[in-house]
Parts: structure tokens; sequence; C-alpha cells
């Protein structure tokens, strides 16, 4: 089966893996991170049709035909995503794991909203979680993020 | 330099997803391993036999205790945990084979094919129940089920109890909960004949060296450990976890490498943090000072002893407080159950004892009618005061932390009382005392190459803190180098020199120090081979910006390397301590400096729904010395937050030995949502300038601060943790329904 990420055409093998599997052991995409397996940390978070999407919850096969984002497709011309530099910039990450993660779900809230007020960033970024407690830089992040968006 | 808040040398990694986590490691030929564990939590082992999972295709080999020699032992004092379990379980979730294969699905296959048999026996699960006669007995050479008491004897407690005018009794309990890195335990292992190299998410590359080395019988320098920046650890990662189940592993798969990368459910009974029950009775006067104190800690360590022998003896010292009192007697037990084994959870032991010492400073101001900050402000240790250990406190600023923290929290929320319907608001505060390690020593070597650019070897663990920063600044202020000319490498024990530990907060003291030392002997060598070139003497030179200085010319770094015809200059520094208590009385140095924290809290309670929310927040930590401003702030936030688990919401609930919500759908941890409406922190430093660590500082404070901030708005007292909403319901029922 064909799928599309980060702009590429990718063959597969079939077979009911995660999406989060093909990500990181077929395609060599290690960006997207397994947190907890069960949907809860959103470390594996990608974008499938510009919607924040678990890659350990969905199943390959469900996202044939869709446009699949993940962390290594933000660049452009070797330019960090706006949003990327807003987490430099803001320091809004340590240990990092969660990071891609938060980085695609701050991706498509401001998609979804272009100018989130800072409970709605609060309510949107609920399913992200940061064990090392860089929450209020995260917050400084998106919402410089999103004057540059 | 120091004191610049330059972003973390590797965000670039950070953000595109790049950095290498050890999850990430692909090895040639590299197999994939899955632990067989435990169903039952005390059991004799009769049979565990692989006759039929070794037949799975793809299934290269299988441990089980069957392999193991009788060095197959480890844990930090006492050696009782085995590679995997020998003929016995004593908890649910023990390793008991582990399995080699091509792939996952195969080793699944295969260890459905493993057939064990039980011979179960009685199980205890609580501390204080596993100490009472007759109760089951884990190892036979601690029948009671004690593996450690430590003892302080500071004073005499009954005079000093004679003399008070009030004494209080309260004992507040600590369930089990889980560090919860989001990257868990992985580690993968190959050996080549007797040389084995393992690459682990540790925090404490030598000990795992170290303890392979005697597992194994092999020299410390053939055993290779390689640490790639971890994806957090706060204390999880500290000691011994699956690296020598992965090496045995390994020893059986004809010299291809295996990894082990645990479920999130493995991480729930692979390490925990100490449930805990402490019990202080404290002696006060009524001119607001205190006469004694005793304390008594049961801390539940699990089936193993894991790292508790040096933690109980710390939990001795952390439980304390940071106040004058003239007689102290801590008992501090470390005891076995059937659970998982216990380790350090960031703040170790003093996330549960500062739970203690400060609920209980509100409980006894509110019976004394005192003011909980004025009763604390005339009690805080200043420099020049004893510690119960009679050591000598200095560069102490507990007053200042305190200070702090009720300042950040601003003027009173007006109006102070809520709109009806709207919950209750009140305001609480805690300070913490933690000592760090003891005895340890770190060393580290700088290379110089006649480019001018500088490497810096540090077996530092760097897992989120920034630890490698800070030491590239640290490196950068004493040489005398720009930041882009230094590059740092390790840990790696094949080539990065001795560090103890990267926890307890001490890598940016004790690391720190050793990167000075190894700075000023590069500067020494550099001003020895510049003297004649600059034709001044050595004492009259000085480094700046890759130059040795002198009054009117200077030479870069790599000139004076290349007119020297050298191609690099290596140099090496080492910072030590080696301090302790007598083990009988607990008197002697527990710590070369102390961690000092505050935090003070606003609440609001919702006394309809019980539901807690923290309006802010405001917390300090004494840094010394600060070497990133913004990323010391963001340590101490972050505590701040990690803190809100343990104090509103962590618990790991067994039943029967088995953990009932072993993933983060039903164990929660502080999400986006949970932080405080405002919460602000700063660092405090001195004149003195001594550069701490302050990785855990502002965290223990939380639980009490907010749980004094309860009390003062709703008049109830929660005393164990963690203060959920269902608590705080059945506490005002009873409060109205006496």
């Amino acid at each position: 089966m064909i799928l599309n990420v980060n702009g590429s055409r990718h063959e597969v093998q079939e077979g009911t893996r995660t999406l989060l599997e093909v990500l990181r052991d077929d395609l060599g995409l290690v960006g997207t991170k397994e947190g907890c397996g069960v949907g809860m940390c959103g470390a594996c978070t990608v974008l499938v049709d510009g919607r924040p999407i678990s890659g350990c919850l969905i199943l390959a096969e469900q996202v044939v035909g869709k446009e699949i984002l993940t962390v290594e497709g933000l660049e452009k011309n070797g330019q960090l995503h706006p949003i990327q530099q807003a987490f430099i910039d803001e320091r809004a990450f340590q240990c990092a794991y969660c990071t891609p993660g938060f980085i695609l779900s701050t991706a498509a809230l401001l998609n979804e909203n272009p100018n989130p007020s800072e409970d709605e960033i609060r309510e949107y970024l609920s399913g992200n979680l940061c064990r090392c407690g860089s929450y209020q830089n995260i917050l400084k992040a998106v919402l410089r993020a999103h004057q540059r968006v | 330099m120091i004191g610049e808040s330059v972003p973390m040398l590797d965000s670039l990694a950070r953000v595109t997803g790049t950095l290498d986590y050890m999850i990430n490691l692909r090895l040639p030929n590299m197999l994939v391993g899955k632990i067989v564990r435990s169903q039952s939590p005390h059991a004799k082992l009769l049979k565990v036999d692989i006759t039929n999972a070794l037949q799975v295709p793809g299934v290269i080999a299988i441990l089980t205790g069957a392999d193991l020699g009788a060095n197959a032992f480890y844990g930090a004092g006492i050696k009782d945990q085995g590679v995997v379990a020998v003929d016995r379980v004593r908890y649910v979730g023990e390793p008991i084979a582990a399995i080699a294969a091509e792939s996952l699905d195969a080793a699944e296959e295969a260890e459905l094919l493993i057939d064990i048999e039980y011979d179960e026996l009685p199980a205890v699960f609580d501390a204080q129940a596993a100490i009472q006669a007759g109760a089951p007995t884990l190892h036979e050479k601690f029948p009671n089920n004690i593996f450690k008491h430590a003892k302080l004897r500071h004073g005499d407690l009954d005079v000093a109890f004679a003399e008070a005018d009030e004494i209080f009794e309260d004992t507040f309990t600590s369930p089990p909960a889980q560090q919860a890195s989001l990257e868990p335990h992985v580690s993968a292992a190959q050996w080549d004949g007797e040389r084995l190299t393992i690459w682990t998410a540790s925090q404490a590359p030598f000990m795992v060296r170290k303890t392979l080395s005697e597992i194994f019988g092999i020299a410390p320098e053939a055993v290779r450990v390689i640490v790639p920046p971890l994806g957090g650890g706060y204390g999880g990662k500290g000691h011994i976890r699956i690296e020598p189940l992965a090496a045995a592993m390994a020893r059986k798969t004809n010299g291809r490498p295996v990894k082990f990368a645990l479920s999130r459910a493995e991480e729930f009974v692979t390490v925990t943090k100490h449930a805990a029950s402490i019990t202080l009775k404290t002696g006060v006067k009524r001119d607001g000072t205190f006469t004694a104190r005793q304390v008594t800690l049961y801390w539940n360590g699990g089936a193993y002893a894991d790292a508790s022998p040096l933690l109980v003896p710390a939990g001795m010292v952390r439980s304390v407080g940071p106040y004058r009192i003239p007689a102290v007697h801590v008992d501090s037990y470390g005891i076995y159950t059937n659970l998982p084994p216990a380790g350090a959870y960031r703040g170790a032991m003093s996330s549960q004892t500062t739970w203690a010492y400060e609920s209980q400073m509100d409980i006894i101001a509110r019976k004394m009618g005192w003011d909980p900050l004025e009763f604390r402000m005339k009690n805080l240790f200043v420099s020049g005061d004893r510690f119960a250990t009679g050591e000598e406190l200095r560069d102490v600023h507990f007053v200042e932390c305190l200070e702090a923290s009720a300042k950040g929290l601003g003027a009173p929320s007006s109006p102070a009382l809520l709109p009806e319907g709207e919950g209750k608001r009140g305001r609480g505060y805690g300070v913490m005392m933690k000592s760090t390690v003891a005895t340890s020593k770190s060393q580290a070597r700088l290379k110089l190459t006649d480019d001018g650019m500088v490497t810096l070897f540090t077996s530092t663990v760097e897992m989120g803190q920034g630890g490698h920063t800070t030491m590239a600044q640290i490196t950068a202020e004493a040489l005398g180098v720009p930041l882009s000319a230094i590059k740092i490498i390790g840990p790696d024990t094949a080539i990065t020199p001795f560090d103890s530990t990267t926890s307890a907060s001490r890598s940016t003291s004790m690391m720190g120090n050793a990167v000075v030392a190894a700075c000023g002997s590069m500067r020494k060598k550099l001003f020895e081979l510049s003297a004649p070139l600059l034709e001044t003497p050595p004492d009259q030179l000085r480094t700046k910006n890759g130059f040795v200085v002198a009054n009117e010319t200077s030479i870069s770094f790599g000139d004076i390397l290349k007119r020297n015809n050298l191609n690099e200059l290596n140099e090496a520094g080492e910072y030590s301590t080696s301090l302790g208590l007598d083990p009988e009385t607990g008197q002697g140095v527990s710590t070369p400096h102390w961690h000092q924290g505050a935090g003070a809290a606003e609440v609001k309670v919702d006394t309809e729904t019980g539901r807690v929310t923290i309006l802010r927040y405001s917390a300090a930590s004494f840094a010394g010395r600060v070497v990133n401003p913004r990323m010391a702030q963001l340590q101490n936030d972050g505590n701040v937050i990690f803190g809100l688990g343990p104090a509103l919401m962590e618990e790991i609930v067994f039943d029967g030995g088995q953990p009932t919500n072993p993933n983060l759908a039903d164990y929660s941890i502080p999400s986006i949502r949970d932080i405080p409406v405002e919460l602000t922190s700063i660092c405090i430093e001195s004149d003195e300038g001594e550069m701490h660590g302050i990785g855990e500082m502002t965290l223990p404070p939380v639980a009490p601060a907010i749980a004094n901030a309860i009390e003062d708005a709703i008049g109830v007292r929660i005393k164990d943790l963690p203060i959920t909403a269902e608590k705080i319901l059945r506490a005002l029922r009873e409060k109205s329904q006496p």
C-alpha cells in the first residue's frame, strides 16, 4: 500500500500495524515517539489531513490516501517552521521527548484557530503530556508562534 | 557565558525530532528482547520450561534463572536482586525469563509457550504490616523484613519533650507512584568475546559499569557503557534497572546485540516511588520555639533493596526539616514487601518528608494561634546554626526562599471571599531542606586542538535538565573560549572519565567544579607555552575569547599549539567529597551543601465538588550562582508542575500486588490544564557564588503548600497523598457531622 508522508509517496508493506510502527520502523521517521501506547500522552501525534491523530491508535491502512505530516515534514528549505523556532525562543522543552507531538498539535491548532486565547491553547493541548513540566513555556511558544504563522 | 540564557546546545535536534534517544538505536543484526514476568506476588518457582518456546521460528535464545552464576545478584549495598528470578518470585512483574528474537511478534508468541509453575506463598504489601510478627518473610537474611534502619540521635529527647508546653503527634502518608519519564527504560547489549558494550538510558553509567563487571566477573574496563540523551529520568533511571538482564540475554546470542524497550505497563513494575508513612512527634513552647522532634519513617522498599540502602538514610536526614530544634531523634526503616522495588523519585525522599514536616508546621501554628508564615520565619535555620547531625550550616537561605515565595504570591486576592457558589480561597506555604550525595566524585577531561576547538569529555548525563549546556557554559567562562568552540562528548565509559551519578542535583556543583579544575590546568599549560611567545611571564597572562592575552599582544589557543608543534593538549580535572554520618548516632556531615526551596500557593476549593484549583503559585530555590537563568527558571517551574502530580493525582493502586492502573489513562500526570493559573518562580543567588544544582528544590514544598492552603480555605486537614476531591469532600462531611 502507498502512504503519503510529508509530501512524498512511500510504498509500505500491508499488515495490521499502527501508523506509529510504520513511520518509525519502515520509514525511519523516528521524530514521532511512543509514550504510552494508548493515545493518552500525545508523544506520537501526527497530522492526518491536517488533524492531530495519535499514531499509536490508528492503523497504517486507515490513512491510505490521506496526507500525513510528521515533525520531519515541517522544515522548509532548511528553515525551521515558525512553531519550531518559537519553541526554541521560549525554551519550551527540556527532555524534548514530547516536543514533536506538541509542535504538531500546535500546527493543527493554529490551522483551525489562527488567534487562540490562552484558554483555547490549554484546552487544545491537553492531550499532550510533558513530564518535565515545560507547559508554561509551551504556552508562551504557542502565543509567539501564532503571531508568525 | 555563566549567567547567560543561551538555548540548549542541541535545541535544533530537540525541535526537529532528530535527537538520538536510546529508543532510536539500531545496530546491525540487532535482536528484540522481551521480558517474561511473574504473575504472582510471592511464590516458589517450581518450573520454568522453555522447550516449546525455543521452537518458535525467529526465537534465538531464552534466558532463565538456570543460566545464572552465583554472582548474578545486584543492589546498592544489599545484593538481593537476581538478574532474573532463580527459584522464587517476590512481586508481580518480576522478570522470570527473557527472550531474544528476530521480531517482537516471535518473542510474544514464545512468551505464551513458556510453561511456568508457581507454588504460591503468603504475600504482604503494606510496610507496617510486613514488620508485624507472623508476616511472611521475603528474604531469609532479614526475617522481620527490615533491611535498613537508619538512626539519628541528637540531644536528650525525654528531657526536651518535658520542657515542651504542647506536644503534637501526626502521621502523614504517601502512596507508591511512578517517575513516568515519557521515554521508558531502554537498554541494548552486545558481547564481543569477553568484552561487553551496553547502550542504556541510565543516569549512572559508571554504576552500570561496576555492577556488570561484578556480575560477569570481568574487569570494569571490559564493560563499555554508552548513554545517549535521555527522555527524562527523575530518579527512575538513577540506579541499575534492566542492564544486567540485557547483558545476560546478549551473552546467549553469539555476539548479536539485543535491545529491550519497556512498555508503559512494564515501567510501573520496574521502579516506583517509595510509599511512606511518617510520624512526627514535635514539642513546642508557648514562645513559638521548638524543644524536640521525634520522627519515625516506614519506607516501603518493595521486594528488593535496590537503591534503598542509600535512600533510607538520606530520607532520615531529609525528614527533620529546616528549623532549629534542640533535640531530634529519627528512626528510618527500609522494609521489604511484595511490591515492585522503589527508588528515587524527583526530590528523592524529600517529596514524602516535606509533605510531613511542612504539613505539621501548619497544624501546630493553627492550634497555637500563630501565623504559619511568621512561625516558620521565627524558626528557620540561618547560616551558622547547627543541624541535627551536628554539622554547621553555611550559605543557607531558607528565610530568603520563603520570603521570595510569599512575596511572589502578591497581595491577597480581592475580594478575599469568593461569590457564593464559587468555593473558598486560601493560602499556604512550604519550605524544603534536602541533602545531596555525601560522598561522590566527578572527573572531566578537556582536549584542545590546534584549530582552537575544545572538546569536553564528561559523563554527566543530558536528560533534559540542560546538563551539557551548563558544562559548556562553565567551560567557556573558566577557560576563556567562545561557546561555539566547545563540543561535548559523553557519557561513554570507554572515553569519558568517571562520574558517580547524574542525580540529586549534584552535577552543576560537582561536575561543574571538575570542569573548572580542568580549565584551570589547561590555562596554566597555555600560559607556560605562550609566555615565551608573548615575552610575558605566565602570571601576567589571562585568557579571553580563545586567546591568551598579555598587556599589548595576544595569541590564539590554536596558534599556541602550532607554534609549539603540538596537535592537541589534554588536561583533566576532578572534584570529590567524602562525607558521612556515624551509623549509630547519625552525627557527622551529611552533605557538601544544602538544597533549599520554598513555595507559596493560593488555592480555590469548590466545597460542592471538592475540586481544588491552584490560582497562584510562587516558588523559590537557592541556586548559589545561576549558570543559565532561563533554563534554571524552567527547572523551577517544571518542578512545581511535576509536584502537582504527587500532590493531587498520582498513586499506583495495587490489588493483591497487581497494579490496577499501570497506564497513562488511569494513572494521571499533570497536563497543561492542571497548571496554576499564575505561576512564578525565582532562583536566589548569594555573594559566595557557589554553583548549586536546582533540579528538585521547588518540588517537595508543593504538596504541603497546597494542603496548608486548603486548610486555610475550608478548615480541613488532609494527611494522606494525593489530595483528591473525594478526600476533601469526606473531610468536609466529617467536619460538619462530628
